[in-house]
């Protein structure tokens, strides 16, 4: 209900409220409050000494007449009335002064309610229900003031029915009947009576006459010594003059006062100093997010990893695996030695005459991939071991891909998964089911097989398995083409779309190739790690870069968008170890995976590795990334209020000397906002948005000899689309200063929206991707300054997508092209996203940030702009 | 934006190009529609067409489809699709059937729209009503609602409600108060929560009553056309008997909106609070949220008196934010009315809010099902959490609205307070 009453909740003005109530009022609450710490010793029963009992009422007891409102039930009681009776006897008393206050209380305006009372209870109703406490003050003070309120302001209008507004405390009294438990209606109601009769003023004569009063006070002078007494002169019959009563009307109705106690925050609101904080705002925003980020690797920040589900073990059973399996390891050496050069499927007829003749079942299954004009296809072989102690509902994936993702053959890493499959078969200690799967590639046959493991496959382009086990629990890759020995082991652990494993999957192998087989363990292809600032830095900015890129490290990633927690290991290094130390690491991981009771689920799945033991977990870094989507949110808002406030004439800002009537005037015209032109920004960001589709599907569907190409004349293009928007949009549209803040208002908007969501999936694409359009941020028409507006295009430009994929390629020293090819081969096999993130999200701002600053809305085009918008609007 | 006039060509165009779209929704990203159809912001156990089809299967082999448990919607809906040639083998016919529905709520909406009864009631005339939307913009903002669309091409039941209520409204606005009785029977005989717009309903029927059949009484009205209602509820829970064989649909149909025995998640309020309630509260619980959500029927249509249509409106925000099954198509109905209050925007205040939190609930809650179904790294409070935002932003709006319309009727009584800052307390 709107009402120009400002009701606000101000401390400081309850604390002087309270410090104001007038004397008699005060005695009252002293008196209550009093009666209710006596009533708490149990010796003297106060309440049936003074409460009114009908039938204890007799000459010598007449005293309850006056003592049984100052006494309650229980604190709560009191505390309730004492709530409702302040402010009601503050005024009465106000008015009509202290010593007023007093003889009525004690006299007429107490006895007359309780007799009142006494005669319905004990000769109409023929009961005896005792009543105590101040609520009946409360009906009868309420009374009062509705009558008064009724004589200023009849009606209270609902819908088309007229209200009298007498009538509150009637329902006032009902609700309380209704509500309340053990309240007396009958006592408020005789309270509420004699409110009424006195409100109208019959009552009056009961009233000690001024005179006499007067004489008192004169007489007695030691009422005005009293503090917060108010005498006969202070009191105020018409202190609230023709305003209403507040407190005796719940539903504000019309009133003539304006409040217009602005507090703090409105005041705020309309200081113009406020919106020219946000841009500086912004840029805190993304310098604290990065400052966050160079913070990670601290001691103070990072975390020491640890293993949080008790049931791995890792590391805490001996390891067999050795000794005559190395002869074993060998011969399986030369059989895949034979096979290198041979086709696909007679390496797979082999692999698979091999796992037969183990005892173990196997399948085979086809793929064929198609993407930008290119045709990857194979065969997979895996077979299943299983569980002696099993129920089949449950496996393990031991995968070991004929080529890693470099091309290298892995000779070992399939030599070694045939020797452990015919060392694990000998074991009975298994309670999940094995699968030892071979792939021909390690990005494409991996993707293949999961899928169809879990039918969410394309069936015209990969067939189904043939045999299947149970729900994967974790998958380990080994990616072993070294021939010497090697030092330590490289985990390599990033998914498709920057999705991680458990964290205590890498906890688990790291304990058990650190700790147990005393290996080196490195992360994110740094070799030599020496736990400083730097490394930990390098280590997590790198990790971060592979997440952000979302590609597919290995043949692990292809298991971790199913929730399946997996790795790739991969020996490095010139050292001491040999197979059997890899093997016995592999040995160890699956002991753990098979002590597993639930799917790991306990450790971190979001976290940044900075070094092998240490961590950062999402809470302590997703700030980072939201500041900087929070940044295109404060600006995109800033922009919306800005687009709705008048145009501060200059006027206004000369005569800035009458402080006074300025602000007078700025209230006025603040209040009333600016009609915003929603249509042509609505439509310009739109535009934007769909335009996204023509490079999304064009960089998705081209052959692959035309990549190069069409990513040449898209940057042409990327070039030249901007300035033709622009020209397009100024030439038949003009559109206003208003609608420019719009345009890049709603695009900050959806930036900062898909950035958010983002953050929560993939946080180092948002942050990369935040950053990169962080200079959106501060885009503006520059109209006056062609010099300004060329250095923005020209910045602009640098930080196009189109820009950042050359830059990035020369720094690697890729052709763009195969960037592009890598990116349709993620997308179409692995559903890679980031290609939707840069072209859908990252584009479009940046398309309409490039139009903003390109933008022509001066002062001068003003009249012209508007005769045009008139024209759009009728369009 | 606001000159669009509605002449018979635009229309025509504005309802090809957006059936247009829709077709090529379903035809050119053939994944689309059921990946539409399984998510849980559109398809709730009371509208998923995936339940439909299921109970339309035990329907044409001759048993009960009340017996699997999975299918809550009205038994009349079965009889209508297996007179279509069959979805598996013949689709089109579905989509267009679809596809129909919702320009059919366009008409309906156009037809609110021109009436003009959102600016000008019988019993009140908004000083700002010369600035009102255009029918086809309404219209338009309808059609090429994502919400809409989403709902269309997943096929959620909901469009039909939509469809029947658009029609009651639009019935009522023209005069014709037995159309809109018959049309929100409809309603309320498919989704059941429609039954408590009738209040609003009859009170906009009486007042826009054709001058030469009017009748004066709002007592003897009502009374005919709560008659007229009930009949037509009666005639179609008679048909559902013949059609199902047996009363067991009741509690199959309202049943469950009744008791939320079904306990799916979806964009609304309850769910969650119903998953993780100890059984003893559960009725007591189930009361309290009923009794909410009925008891802004009785004081919005007071209050309002003299603006039935807006009374309706917040009614249907109010529905889509807290009764027990809502989706987005619930949402698209309340955002479909929302322009027709384009004289009161300028007097709201967080218009810009509302939209931001709308959108920013959109994508986040994909997001955050996608972590606790798929990724499994997040868990149920996280889509919870982006459904109390999404209800947030709707009520908002809500409230953001009701404000406006206050302040409109306000400044009628108040002229001298036209454009001074008030506070809402």
């Amino acid at each position: 209900m709107p009402s120009t009453n400002a009701v606000s909740f101000n401390t400081s003005r309850v604390r002087s409220y309270v410090f104001r109530l007038p004397l008699f009022t005060r005695a009252v609450i002293i008196v209550i409050v009093a009666f209710w710490v006596i009533g708490v010793q149990s010796l003297w029963d106060v309440r049936t000494w003074g409460a009114l009992i009908p039938d204890e009422i007799g000459i010598t007891t007449l005293y309850r007449l006056n003592t049984f409102p100052f006494i309650h039930l229980n604190a709560f009681h009191a505390i309730m009335n004492i709530l409702a009776l302040t402010p009601l006897m503050e005024r009465f008393e106000a008015e009509h002064g202290t010593l007023t206050s007093l003889a009525l209380f004690f006299g007429p305006l107490t006895t007359i309610p309780s007799f009142i009372y006494l005669f319905v209870e004990k000769f109409i109703l023929r009961s005896n229900t005792s009543v105590m406490g101040a609520s009946m003050w409360v009906f009868l003070l309420l009374g009062m003031e509705a009558i008064r309120t009724y004589k200023v302001n009849p009606y209270l209008v609902v819908a088309t029915h007229n209200i009298p507004t007498w009538t509150t405390p009637i329902a006032l009294l009902l609700c309380v009947a209704a509500l309340v438990p053990s309240s007396s209606f009958l006592g408020h109601l005789s309270g509420l009576v004699v409110g009424y009769v006195c409100g109208l003023g019959y009552l009056k004569f009961l009233a000690p006459p001024e005179r006499i009063l007067r004489w008192v006070e004169s007489k007695v002078n030691i009422f005005g010594r009293l503090p917060h007494y108010v005498n006969m002169d202070q009191k105020t019959y018409g202190r609230f003059g023709v305003l209403p009563s507040s407190g005796g009307s719940p539903i504000g109705g019309p009133t003539t006062a304006k409040g217009v106690v602005g507090t703090g925050a409105l005041r705020l609101r309309r200081d113009p100093r406020i919106l020219k904080l946000p841009p500086y705002l912004s840029l805190l925003c993304i310098l604290v997010g990065v400052v966050w980020l160079f913070l990670l690797p601290l001691d103070d920040y990072s975390r020491r990893t640890y293993i949080s589900e008790n049931a791995l073990l890792p590391g805490q059973v001996h390891t067999y695996f050795g000794g005559s399996d190395q002869n074993v390891f060998r011969a399986y050496k030369h059989e895949v030695n034979a096979m290198v050069g041979k086709g696909n499927i007679e390496i797979n007829d082999k692999l698979e005459s091999i796992v037969k003749g183990l005892g173990l079942k196997a399948g085979r299954q086809n793929f064929t991939y198609s993407a930008a004009g290119l045709v990857y296809s194979g065969e997979n072989v895996y077979a299943i071991l299983q569980a002696p102690r099993g129920d089949a509902t449950e496996a393990i994936v031991l995968v070991a891909a004929w080529e890693n993702v470099k091309q290298e053959l892995n000779r070992n890493g399939v030599a070694l998964a045939l020797t452990l499959a015919r060392y694990f078969k000998r074991w009975s200690l298994w309670s999940k089911d094995i699968v030892f799967l071979v792939t021909p590639d390690s990005i494409a046959g991996p993707q293949a097989w999961v899928d169809a493991y879990h039918d969410a496959h394309d069936s015209s382009r990969v067939d189904s398995l043939p045999i299947k086990s149970g729900a994967l629990q974790g998958a380990i890759a080994i990616d072993y083409s070294q021939e010497s020995r090697f030092e330590s082991v490289h985990i390599v652990y990033d998914g498709v779309n920057g999705q991680l494993p458990n964290l205590d999957l890498i906890n688990s192998v790291v304990s058990i190739a650190g700790g147990q087989m005393g290996m080196g363990v490195a992360l994110q292809e740094m070799w030599h790690h020496n736990d400083q600032y730097p490394d930990r830095l390098r280590t997590m900015l790198r990790g971060m870069l592979k997440q952000g890129l979302g590609l597919a490290s290995g043949p692990h990633s292809s298991f971790i968008p199913y929730h399946v927690d997996a790795v790739t290991l991969q020996p490095f290094g010139d050292g001491w170890q040999d197979e059997m130390a890899m093997g016995r690491v592999i040995e160890g991981t699956f002991r753990s995976l098979n002590n597993l009771l639930e799917h790991l689920h306990q450790s971190f799945f979001f976290y940044l590795l900075m070094q092998r033991e240490r961590f950062v977990s999402i809470g302590t870094y997703l700030p980072s990334a939201m500041l900087v989507a929070i940044n295109f949110t404060i600006m995109a808002i800033a922009l919306w209020v800005k687009s709705g406030q008048p145009e501060s004439t200059p006027a206004t800002a000369a005569d800035g000397a009458e402080a006074a009537g300025e602000t007078v005037t700025k209230l006025n015209t603040s209040t009333l906002a600016v009609e915003r032109e929603l249509f042509l920004p609505l439509g310009v960001v739109t535009i934007c948005q769909f335009l996204a589709v023509i490079p999304l599907y064009l960089f998705n569907h081209a052959p692959e000899n035309m990549l190069t190409p069409a990513f040449v004349i898209f940057a042409v293009f990327n070039a030249v689309l901007p300035s033709a928007l622009s020209s397009v949009l100024t030439n038949y549209y003009a559109p206003s200063a208003q609608q420019y803040q719009l345009i890049k208002s709603f695009s900050l908007l959806l930036l900062g929206m898909f950035l958010a969501s983002l953050a929560t999936l993939n946080f180092s694409l948002a942050l990369l991707v935040g950053l990169l359009a962080s200079p959106l941020t501060f885009m503006r028409p520059w109209p006056q300054s062609p010099v300004l507006r060329a250095a923005c295009t020209v910045l602009l430009n640098a930080v196009s997508p189109t820009a950042i994929l050359v830059a990035s390629a020369a720094y690697w020293r890729l052709d763009a092209g195969a960037i592009l090819r890598e990116a349709a081969f993620a997308w179409h096999v692995c559903g890679m996203n980031s290609p939707v993130v840069v072209w859908c999200v990252w584009w479009p701002a940046w398309l309409a940030g490039s139009i903003t600053v390109l933008g022509k809305s001066e002062e001068t085009k003003k009249k012209t702009s508007t005769v045009v918008t008139v024209k759009t609007k009728a369009l | 934006m606001d000159g669009g006039k509605v002449t018979p060509g635009r229309t025509m165009a504005l309802l090809a190009g957006a059936s247009v779209l829709r077709l090529a929704m379903f035809t050119l990203l053939p994944g689309l529609p059921d990946l539409l159809a399984g998510r849980v912001e559109i398809s709730t156990p009371v509208t998923s067409f995936k339940r439909l089809q299921e109970g339309l299967f035990l329907y044409n082999h001759n048993v009960s489809p009340y017996d699997g448990g999975v299918y809550h919607q009205a038994p009349l809906l079965l009889p209508l699709f297996s007179l279509l040639p069959s979805f598996a083998a013949f689709p089109l016919a579905t989509y267009m059937l679809y596809i129909g529905a919702d320009l059919l709520s366009a008409r309906a909406l156009l037809r609110i729209a021109g009436s003009g009864e959102a600016g000008e009631s019988a019993l009140f005339a908004s000083p700002r009503r010369e600035k009102r939307a255009s029918g086809l913009v309404v219209a338009a903002l309808f059609l090429f609602n994502p919400f809409t669309i989403a709902s269309c091409v997943g096929r959620s039941t909901g469009v039909f409600t939509t469809c029947a209520i658009l029609h009651a409204i639009a019935r009522a606005v023209s005069g014709a108060p037995l159309g809109a009785m018959v049309a929100l029977s409809f309603a309320a005989y498919l989704s059941m929560y429609p039954l408590l717009l009738l209040p609003p309903l009859l009170l906009l029927c009486y007042d826009r009553q054709l001058p030469k059949r009017a009748t004066r009484s709002l007592t003897q009205f009502a009374t005919t056309h709560l008659a007229v209602a009930a009949g037509v509820l009666a005639a179609l829970f008679w048909m559902s008997f013949l059609v199902a064989g047996s009363w067991e649909f009741l509690p199959s149909t309202y049943g469950v909106q009744l008791t939320l025995s079904d306990l799916a998640p979806n964009v609304g309020l309850w769910w969650y609070f119903f998953v993780e309630m100890f059984d003893s509260f559960r009725s007591f619980f189930l009361a309290v949220f009923w009794l909410h959500l009925s008891c802004y029927v009785g004081g919005l249509t007071v209050r309002l008196r003299r603006q039935p249509l807006a009374v309706l409106t917040l009614l249907l925000g109010i529905f889509a934010v807290f009764k027990p099954y809502p989706s987005i198509s619930d949402t698209s109905l309340f955002l479909a009315l929302v322009p027709l209050y384009r004289h009161v925007v300028p007097l709201m205040r967080y218009t810009f809010v509302v939209a931001a939190v709308i959108m920013y609930a959109t994508f986040l809650g994909p997001a955050f099902y996608h972590l606790w179904i798929y990724a499994g790294s997040g868990n149920a409070n996280f889509f919870y959490a982006i459904t109390l935002v999404w209800g947030l932003g709707q009520s908002l709006l809500v409230c953001d609205l009701t404000f406006a319309v206050l302040r409109d009727e306000w400044e009628v009584e108040r002229p001298e307070m036209v454009g001074k800052e008030i506070r809402q307390i």
